[in-house]
């Protein structure tokens, strides 16, 4: 079968919600991929920031195949030690309190914001409000979609879930306008992705904390693109100067494997009880030794230091081209802002034909998301091929 | 004709009446106004208490951080975040309190998540404008060799 088949099949089965580029991945190894005609790739988007580890990690593949061979699903009405195993780590390595185990981001935050809005209703709130930043992502389930204002405000899919309120990136006044005695959370990504890599400053996260300890809402970091090492820490909120109440991960957390984390402090833990949640799949063994074995490889200060390190000579090297104009992010979560009246999506399909996969979040942007265990080689040949499709696009 | 007795009209309040009732009344609010008055005191006192100790407690949880970060040079430490007795010490903007925590908070966070001396110092210097880290930096991460 090839592309022109499955374009085919996707035609007639697939409901129309991506816009596939046209190629088909058949292999993975680390950093690099190939296609079905044996081309090779160099994978600077990561499967959109989840193969952090590399395609096909050898570690997390022999946990996954050891696991899958010895138990598979059993569903959370038993104990499974894997899942067990990862919450003690999780909790360990961030705020200390409890965990819930979701198969994905969205339903992470569906998590975070029942906790939230259940801790209002003790305070005494009845009308609970959650603030974000607009052109936040926090998914595309309802109640993780109500608070993505870009989204919500997708008149075909209304209505949203009331109690959802937005205010401007990194504008702290206003954040602090928006908090008061019915805020149950303020729900920010520490660092835009799907926006474009737009971190939030360390004056609004401070405004954050203030507006929340003042009220008694909730901090909830979604971590889902920045936690697991993205940005050179094991979670971004470690460089920042808050800690959150509550915090989000998943994508990078499987390795591949769907997996995702709501984390709490030891407070914010106690909110929900038996009945308030569940899930059926959530913390499978096979995801929870996945993820492991993911942990296992990040949470090494060796290769955070790496994760830095290569973040800066990437940072270094694209700044060299007269048609950068800004990299931002932290470590390797990189939004190379391009010069004026360069055309990001012509940039993206020329780096694509080039074998540089990167992704093109908005108009001027190029989003960056290498696996944390890229080598100074391969950013090397990935500065030298955007170098080169910016000089072939200004030619 | 009826024979029916009418129902006796209702008594007539007595001046002497009204003027006790209204008495009763204000000492009531009287008293529920005292009530609320040392509510307030007290809820106004167990918030001071309370900023108090956490102030304590993260810097005591701060230094706990920084000794287990560099335990042969916890003895010479001071502490670095000093507990708020009054609120003269705040100076004029909560905002400042809550910054010069927030840098320590960040330089601990960091300085546990394996980043190094020179990162955090970099990092201090551009957000909070601290030009000279070296005395927090001490006494997180033990003086620089």
């Amino acid at each position: 079968m090839n592309l022109t088949d499955l374009q085919a099949l996707e035609q007639r089965y697939l409901m129309r919600t991506y816009k596939r580029a046209p190629v088909e991945f058949v292999r993975g190894e680390g950093s690099l991929l190939w296609d079905a005609e044996g081309n090779e790739y160099l994978d600077f988007l990561a499967g959109i920031s989840v193969c952090s580890v590399g395609h096909c990690n050898p570690d997390v593949v022999e946990a996954v195949r050891e696991q899958a061979g010895r138990l598979m699903h059993t569903s959370n009405l038993f104990y499974t030690e894997p899942m067990v195993r990862l919450a003690e780590r999780l909790s360990e390595s961030s705020l200390g309190g409890r965990v819930f185990f979701s198969n994905s981001g969205t339903e992470a935050n569906e998590c975070a914001i029942k906790i939230a809005r259940k801790h209002a209703h003790r305070r005494g709130v009845e009308a609970p409000e959650i603030v974000s930043f607009e052109r936040d992502f926090h998914g595309r389930t309802y109640g993780a979609l109500s608070a993505t204002p870009a989204l919500a405000a997708n008149p075909a899919l209304a209505p949203m879930l009331p109690g959802f309120r937005s205010v401007p990136l990194n504008d702290a006044a206003a954040l602090r306008e928006a908090v008061g005695e019915s805020t149950a959370a303020v729900l920010i990504e520490p660092i835009q992705g799907e926006a474009g890599i737009y971190p939030a400053t360390d004056e609004v996260l401070l405004a954050a904390r203030e507006a929340c300890d003042a009220v008694g809402a909730l901090l909830i970091f979604d971590e889902i693109q920045t936690g697991m090492g993205r940005t050179g820490s094991l979670w971004a909120y470690e460089q920042t100067p808050v800690r959150p109440d509550v915090l989000t991960s998943a994508k990078a957390l499987g390795g591949g494997m769907p997996i995702g984390a709501c984390l709490t402090t030891p407070e914010a833990g106690e909110v929900l009880e038996p009945g308030d949640h569940g899930s059926t799949f959530a913390a499978g063994p096979v995801a929870s030794a996945a993820a492991l074995a993911v942990l296992e490889i990040v949470d090494d200060p060796a290769l955070l230091r790496g994760v830095r390190e290569r973040g800066a000579e990437l940072r270094e090297g694209l700044l060299a081209h007269d048609g950068v104009s800004v990299v931002r992010g932290r470590g390797l979560m990189a939004g190379v802002g391009l010069a004026d009246g360069i055309d990001a999506a012509a940039i993206g399909a020329d780096l694509l034909e080039r074998g540089l996969i990167v992704n093109v979040p908005e108009p001027g942007t190029l989003r960056l998301l290498p696996p944390l265990t890229v080598d100074r080689t391969q950013i090397e040949r990935a500065v030298s091929a955007i170098d080169a499709a910016l000089l072939s696009y200004a030619a | 004709m009826s024979s029916k007795k009418r129902p006796p009209e209702p008594r007539a309040l007595t001046s002497s009446t009204a003027e006790r009732l209204a008495a009763i009344v204000e000492a009531a609010e009287r008293a529920a106004s005292k009530v609320i008055d040392d509510a307030e005191e007290q809820a106004r006192h167990q918030l001071q208490e309370a900023g108090a100790r956490a102030d304590r407690i993260v810097a005591e949880r701060l230094r706990a951080i920084a000794d287990e970060l560099d335990p042969a040079a916890a003895p010479r430490r001071e502490p670095h975040l000093k507990p708020v007795d009054s609120e003269a010490e705040l100076g004029p903007l909560s905002t400042q309190r809550s910054g010069s925590a927030g840098a320590r908070l960040l330089a601990t966070q960091m300085a546990v998540s394996g980043s190094s001396r020179e990162e955090i110092e970099q990092r201090l210097r551009s957000s909070f404008d601290i030009d000279d880290a070296g005395e927090m930096l001490d006494a997180i991460l033990g003086p620089k060799e």
